[in-house]
């Protein structure tokens, strides 16, 4: 609903932009606008493992059916990137989701994924997501999508994309790009089906690494 | 000055500038590089400056950017580049070596050129040469300064007091700081002048005839003069002459524990002698510092000095203790800084690196010694290439400082692409909206857009074809759905810009990115 209202805003914008063209040449408007400021050095900070992250407030909690549980620590794990052994992507669903080091899968530069083979269709309402939450950094392209085909070419639902601008080639998103903290992105599913999801990225505002620390996926076997 | 020094010299320079030069425009402008950058953008091509006593120091660096640019033919400031900025400091850190064959006759020739050598490869010196601030500036009026009262103190000819004046009208001009590597000369001067004869009366003292008044005075009016023709303005800011005194006071001011540059004592040696950040290399230009140490000795027990005068030794041995000792006890410390007092430490690195040659008793082992120091000397050079090109926005190298990320670069291609695609293209209007004015260098990436505003608050009206807000401020400008948050870059470790894009605009990016009408980088 949310994404139909957006298309909707999006169409009478460019509608009205196109009445406006026809009603004489547009010009911009010329308004006096500020100077900038000088400003001297700036503090110099250190990051590391004990930086805050940009904002340290829990998100508001999301709700969700009674009685699920975290699906992912009895997924089978795979990956687009072949530096990673299936050990340590099992790292990814450990529950461990500290920001130290050896906590951190990670993946080769580029648009990359980490797939998980659920075993069987669920009915998936919430997934949870941590990159890597040591120093406050942005990660590029977070798409998630669910699908029954594990080769992901039919039956595809993205959940999650923002990817505004579709450099991954997957469809251009409308979601945020979002800090991360240690609260994990919290991702509403609505309860799609699948077998099969993708969790996909490409690079962060630090590097143009992918890093995974834990993923949860909160759900029931389908109906 | 002999000819061998003076090949040793161009050779020094030749290294040094095939340290400095390379790709100058990889690293982001520092945030202090685009302030310097906007004014003297605001000297070429208004031909005016002011200078402003509260921060971003003295008016040499543009007016000397502005000649050497007149020199070379230089382009609208829309079209100057980093590289052209940059290169500025790296004609005066290699020109630096240039300086040192006329100090032969005062720590000798071996010493003159070994120094050269060691500037040339200095990590230090290789990267904030590749920096467009001021320190590089000061650093070549000082060494000149250093090197014009020498030849006077030996010759007592007035041209090289004159020369020894200009000199100190350009430190002056260059940075308030000139004041500390004036008193640790006077300093340094009167204390060597005590030990040259309460403590040193077996040897030669330093021929000293009697100072003429007139010379003084004449070094004086030359410091007068460059003083009040570039803190005036040209005298189109007559202001600037009380500014630059009055200025002392904000510095003080500035220089307690409560600034937020206070750094502890060892956080210069820190940098210079051994580095090791987490999960980075060792950084460490510890062999500078031992080779110092052993010309400093030299110089005190008249061992091994060669054609050096000891005297002199002396001396900057003294001067680069005071010196060091100032800028160890004032808590105000930005990584920068320590160059001035490092170029004493080089200097005296040359002395040593000559004594261990003199001393050696045998061809093999003088042979040996040199074969040593070059290799020392490859060394730093490839610690310089390392901390100067590949890792000059590293968190892991010690002389960066609050660096610019270079995920901005990716927000400025972005800014660009936008506005290739928007039918006012660089007439489109851009509001920059971050607290405390903590937008730079921005304002230096975006000097082609003639609509840009910059804004310290979220303005009444804040919407624009395209925003770039700080993160800090939660702005959700994307609330009403005629802009979207379309992505999020860092400015410096820790710091956010919000990219919000106009839907419309963002529609037709998007349509000619797939065309491929435009075209992006990839990510680092």
């Amino acid at each position: 609903m949310i994404f139909s209202g957006r298309i909707l805003l999006l169409a009478v914008a460019l509608v009205g932009c196109g009445v406006a063209a026809e009603t004489g040449k547009m010009v911009p408007l010329d308004v006096t606008l500020p100077g900038a400021a000088f400003k001297g050095t700036p503090t110099n900070i250190q990051t590391n493992s004990y930086t805050e992250p940009y904002s340290d407030a829990p998100p508001a909690p999301m709700m969700v059916p009674e009685g699920l549980k975290n699906l992912a620590p009895s997924a089978k794990l795979s990956s687009s990137s072949t530096n990673v052994s299936a050990e340590k992507l099992s790292k990814i669903v450990d529950g461990d989701k500290e920001a130290a080091e050896p906590s951190i899968v990670l993946l080769r530069k580029g648009t990359q994924y980490v797939q998980m083979d659920l075993g069987s269709p669920a009915e998936i309402f919430a997934i949870v997501l941590w990159h890597a939450h040591a120093v406050a950094k942005v990660y590029h392209d977070v798409i998630v999508q669910a699908s029954d085909d594990p080769e992901f070419k039919k039956d595809v639902k993205t959940t999650f994309n923002n990817d505004q601008d579709n450099t991954s080639g997957l469809g251009a998103g409308t979601d945020r790009e979002y800090f991360e903290t240690r609260y994990g992105k919290r991702i509403d599913a609505k309860g799609v089906k699948a077998r099969y999801l993708r969790f996909y990225s490409k690079g962060s505002t630090e590097s143009a690494l992918n890093e995974y620390t834990e993923v949860e996926v909160y759900g029931r076997p389908a109906k | 000055m002999n000819r061998w020094a003076t090949a040793g010299a161009l050779l020094a320079v030749g290294i040094a500038l095939g340290l400095r030069s390379p790709h100058l425009q990889w690293k982001p402008m520092h945030n202090d590089e685009g302030v310097n950058a906007v004014k003297f953008g605001e000297l070429w091509e208004h031909g005016a400056y002011k200078y402003d006593p509260s921060e971003y120091h003295g008016p040499a660096l543009p007016y000397a950017t502005a000649l050497i640019n007149r020199l070379g033919g230089a382009p609208d400031y829309k079209h100057f580049t980093e590289t052209r900025l940059r290169v500025v400091t790296v004609l005066f850190g290699a020109a630096l070596i240039l300086l040192y064959p006329l100090l032969c006759s005062a720590v000798g020739r071996k010493a003159a050129i070994w120094a050269g050598l060691f500037t040339a490869v200095s990590p230090a010196m290789v990267y904030y040469s590749r920096y467009y601030i001021h320190e590089m500036l000061l650093i070549f009026f000082t060494a000149s300064a250093l090197v014009s009262g020498w030849r006077y103190w030996q010759s007592r000819r007035v041209g090289w007091v004159a020369v020894c004046g200009v000199s100190l009208g350009l430190m002056h001009a260059t940075k308030e700081t000139f004041i500390l590597t004036l008193a640790a000369a006077l300093l340094a001067l009167g204390l060597n002048q005590f030990w040259n004869r309460q403590l040193d009366a077996s040897g030669v003292p330093a021929r000293a005839p009697r100072l003429d008044l007139r010379h003084i005075f004449a070094g004086l009016a030359a410091w007068i003069v460059v003083w009040l023709l570039l803190y005036s303005s040209f005298f189109t800011n007559p202001r600037g002459l009380i500014d630059s005194l009055t200025t002392y006071a904000n510095w003080i001011g500035r220089s307690g524990k409560t600034n937020p540059h206070a750094h502890e004592w060892w956080f210069y040696f820190q940098r210079l002698l051994f580095f090791h950040a987490d999960k980075g290399p060792i950084w460490s230009e510890v062999l500078i510092f031992l080779l110092a140490l052993v010309g400093a000795a030299a110089g005190f027990f008249r061992k091994g000095l060669g054609d050096g005068n000891a005297s002199f030794v002396r001396f900057l041995t003294f001067y680069t203790v005071f010196l060091t000792a100032f800028y160890t006890l004032l808590s105000y410390k930005t990584p920068w800084c320590l160059l001035s007092f490092w170029l004493g430490f080089i200097l005296l690195a040359g002395v040593g690196a000559s004594v261990l040659i003199n001393l050696a008793k045998f061809q093999w082992a003088r042979s040996a010694t040199v074969l040593a120091l070059v290799v020392v000397s490859a060394q730093l050079g490839l610690q310089a290439w390392q901390a100067g090109v590949l890792h000059a926005s590293d968190l892991r190298n010690p002389y960066v400082y609050s660096p610019t990320s270079p995920n901005l670069l990716l927000l400025v291609e972005k800014i660009e692409l936008l506005a290739n695609v928007s039918p006012e293209k660089h007439a489109t209007v851009i509001k920059v909206m971050a607290p405390e004015g903590d937008y730079w260098p921005l304002p230096w990436y975006l000097r082609k857009f003639d609509h840009v505003g910059w804004y310290d608050k979220i303005p009444e009206e804040p919407f624009a074809p395209i925003m770039v807000v700080s993160a800090q401020f939660h702005a959700n400008l994307d609330e009403k759905r005629t802009h979207g948050m379309r992505e999020m870059f860092e400015l410096r470790p820790g710091v956010f810009f919000e990219l919000y894009v106009e839907a419309g605009l963002w529609s037709a990016y998007v349509e000619a990115l797939h065309q491929a009408d435009v075209h992006t980088t990839p990510r680092f």
